[in-house]
């Protein structure tokens, strides 16, 4: 019986991001995985020193790209909560617009790289297809395809206009009867089910114990969602978690299928009761005490803590990420399995490498 | 002669190899969906690939940190001549936002030589194809360099 | 088995989703946020841009008249056309093109900048 040591990454042509894996083989079967990190870490959290609490929006948002604009959601509901400030009700309401128009090109990037991850490059093609359209809707009422910047302390910076809201949801339409036509073949195709049945199993007690969050805990049947919270509108918004229980890969590909249509759901049941009135209050003073937040990202819950000493800088940034948590859940699934499925099991839990390391 | 014939050929397509050397995802994004329908970039020849020793032009997003330094070198050294290094995004360019941060050492140039800068934050797929094609045309004078 | 096969004729049949890029041009959406541009004989060199700005790639030198910025550092959040006193700075709708070289943007106004009553600068 022999032993082999195959690296895996940092460069790798299925996943874009650079993680290093250490897979020890006993012929075709893994038998051990060690992770390697650190080839995205910026030391981003100490900017805070330099850069001062307003500035910071902008730091934060370039944590993830794929993921930017919760990420400053949830440092600006955090900051909001230290100093005070009641936002008003219909930048709240843009928020939640613009976080699930986030959390749907994440979901179809997710989608199409899942694909590419068995080899099924038309799958993926037509997924990217349509989250280009997501991309468009972005960039006309944002200004960036990927990067929006919209949050700011205290409320948003760019409003919709009824124009805009009328526009969004005929793309959603478009892009809703897009997604149905693809649902047998994602669902129910030889391919993708011989390729992700019963692969990467995890129960529902193993995936509470390891203490993962987001898609990946709801594929193993565990209801729990930060939406939840009723953070931004979600109080004013009918919401239920997508759950699954099978706990495989396949599992995971369908909630976050699903979670996609829910996403158009849920910007739909926004934009019908989006209030008018003002987008942000001005801010005054600055931020004393310490904080936590909590937001559902496209991969899971993003928690910060944040504390500050009244002046214009923070003391302290601490983020803590989806992928961080999920990463043990990799750890307890590729052991037995075989080296082809690799990339498939790797991809399921939505790696996002550089909002582990920052 | 054959020599021409054979950059004739490698001009009209051009293999690229992409490494994200600590970047946001941002631009990587940015760089597949150049790859997708919408952009395209096979029409021109131009095909991704995960191998070193295939690619023409090396695609870099990101700030480069003092670990992926090395395996940014090592990707660069493995690549044949003539190459061309085309970096994307400000992070790229400078270390954009990040460059005051500890572990950043800001810039793709501060490691290997660069050809052709594209800013954005993150840069738009149209600038990522005239990138590019910027860089083509660089690679053109490299290779008649080579030749001469 | 076949599932894919209805998509791919719809797509055979359709037009193409591709858009030629170097071809034909999309103009950018009213709302982009591409390259700054500052119209130097408006901007009274107040400093509030180099002060807000995330990514801290403006200086400006009020004695010389001197405006500069880095637009390789620039992340193109558009904070600096927002807070500008004197409406100089303008967010333009087109991204800003490739290069071979990064250089500084370096504006020079007239030497002796005009007066203003802007409030003083915080943070």
């Amino acid at each position: 019986m022999t032993r082999t040591i195959i690296p895996f990454g940092p460069q790798h042509p299925v996943l874009p991001e650079p993680i290093h894996l250490m897979l020890t083989l006993d012929d075709e079967v893994i038998t051990e995985a060690v992770p390697a990190f650190g080839f995205v870490h910026r030391g981003l959290e100490k900017l805070v020193e330099i850069r001062d609490f307003h500035q910071m929006i902008y730091v934060v948002e370039r944590i993830c790209g794929i993921c930017s604009m919760l990420h400053a959601m949830c440092y600006c509901q955090g900051i909001e909560e230290m100093m005070g400030i009641e936002t008003p009700p219909r930048a709240r309401f843009l928020r939640v617009i613009w976080s699930e128009l986030h959390r749907m090109h994440s979901h179809l990037l997710w989608l199409g790289l899942f694909a590419d991850s068995f080899g099924f490059e038309s799958l993926f093609m037509q997924f990217w297809k349509i989250r280009e359209k997501i991309l468009d809707i972005d960039e006309a009422t944002t200004g960036n395809r990927i990067i929006v910047s919209v949050n700011v302390i205290g409320g948003v910076r760019k409003d919709l206009t009824l124009e805009q809201t009328r526009g969004i949801l005929s793309e959603l339409k478009s892009v809703e009867t897009e997604l149905k036509r693809l649902e047998t073949t994602i669902l129910n195709d030889y391919t993708v089910q011989n390729r992700t049945v019963g692969k990467g199993v995890l129960t529902a007690k193993q995936a509470y114990e390891l203490g993962l969050v987001g898609p990946t805990l709801r594929a193993s049947g565990v209801m729990q969602d930060a939406r939840m919270l009723k953070y931004a509108a979600f109080d004013d918004i009918a919401f239920t978690p997508v759950v699954e229980t099978d706990g495989d890969c396949y599992a995971r590909c369908k909630v976050r299928f699903r979670e996609v249509f829910q996403s158009i759901d849920l910007i739909r049941q926004a934009i019908g009761k989006l209030p008018n009135g003002e987008i942000a209050v001005k801010v005054k003073g600055r931020p004393d005490g310490e904080v936590t937040s909590r937001v559902e990202q496209p991969r899971g819950e993003v928690f910060y803590y944040i504390r500050a000493n009244g002046t214009k800088h923070l003391e302290r940034l601490r983020v803590r990420t989806p992928t961080f948590a999920n990463v043990p859940a990799l750890l307890t699934m590729l052991p037995g399995a075989g080296l082809s499925d690799v990339p498939v099991i790797v991809l399921s839990i939505d790696p996002c490498i550089s909002c582990t390391e920052r | 002669m054959f020599e021409k014939i054979l950059t004739r050929a490698r001009m009209r397509s051009p293999w690229m190899l992409h490494f994200d050397c600590g970047s946001c995802n941002g631009c990587d994004i940015e760089v597949l969906a150049c790859l997708t329908p919408v952009y395209d970039v096979e029409r021109f020849g131009v095909v991704n690939t995960g191998n070193p020793m295939h690619a023409d032009i090396l695609l870099v997003t990101g700030t480069v940190n003092h670990r992926n330094r090395n395996v940014l070198r090592n990707l660069y050294d493995q690549m044949p001549g003539p190459k061309v290094v085309v970096a994307i995004g400000a992070c790229g360019l400078t270390g954009g936002i990040f460059r005051q941060a500890w572990n950043v050492v800001g810039g793709v140039d501060r490691v290997i030589p660069v050809d052709v800068y594209v800013p954005g934050c993150p840069a738009k797929p149209e600038a990522i194809i005239d990138g590019v094609v910027m860089g083509l045309e660089k690679f053109m004078e490299k290779q008649h360099v080579d030749i001469s | 088995m076949f599932t894919m096969t209805s998509t791919i004729l719809r797509n055979l049949l359709k037009e193409p989703a591709t858009r030629r890029y170097p071809a034909s041009v999309r103009p950018s959406f009213e709302a982009a946020r591409g390259e700054i541009r500052n119209d130097i004989h408006v901007c009274t060199f107040c400093g509030v841009c180099a002060v807000k700005c995330p990514s801290q790639c403006i200086t400006v030198d009020r004695k010389a008249a001197d405006w500069s910025y880095d637009p390789s550092a620039c992340v193109q959040c558009g904070v600096c056309a927002e807070v500008c006193t004197s409406g100089s700075l303008q967010q333009a709708r087109d991204y800003r093109k490739p290069v071979r070289k990064k250089e500084l943007v370096v504006l020079k106004g007239a030497t002796t900048p005009p007066k203003h009553s802007d409030p003083p600068v915080t943070g």
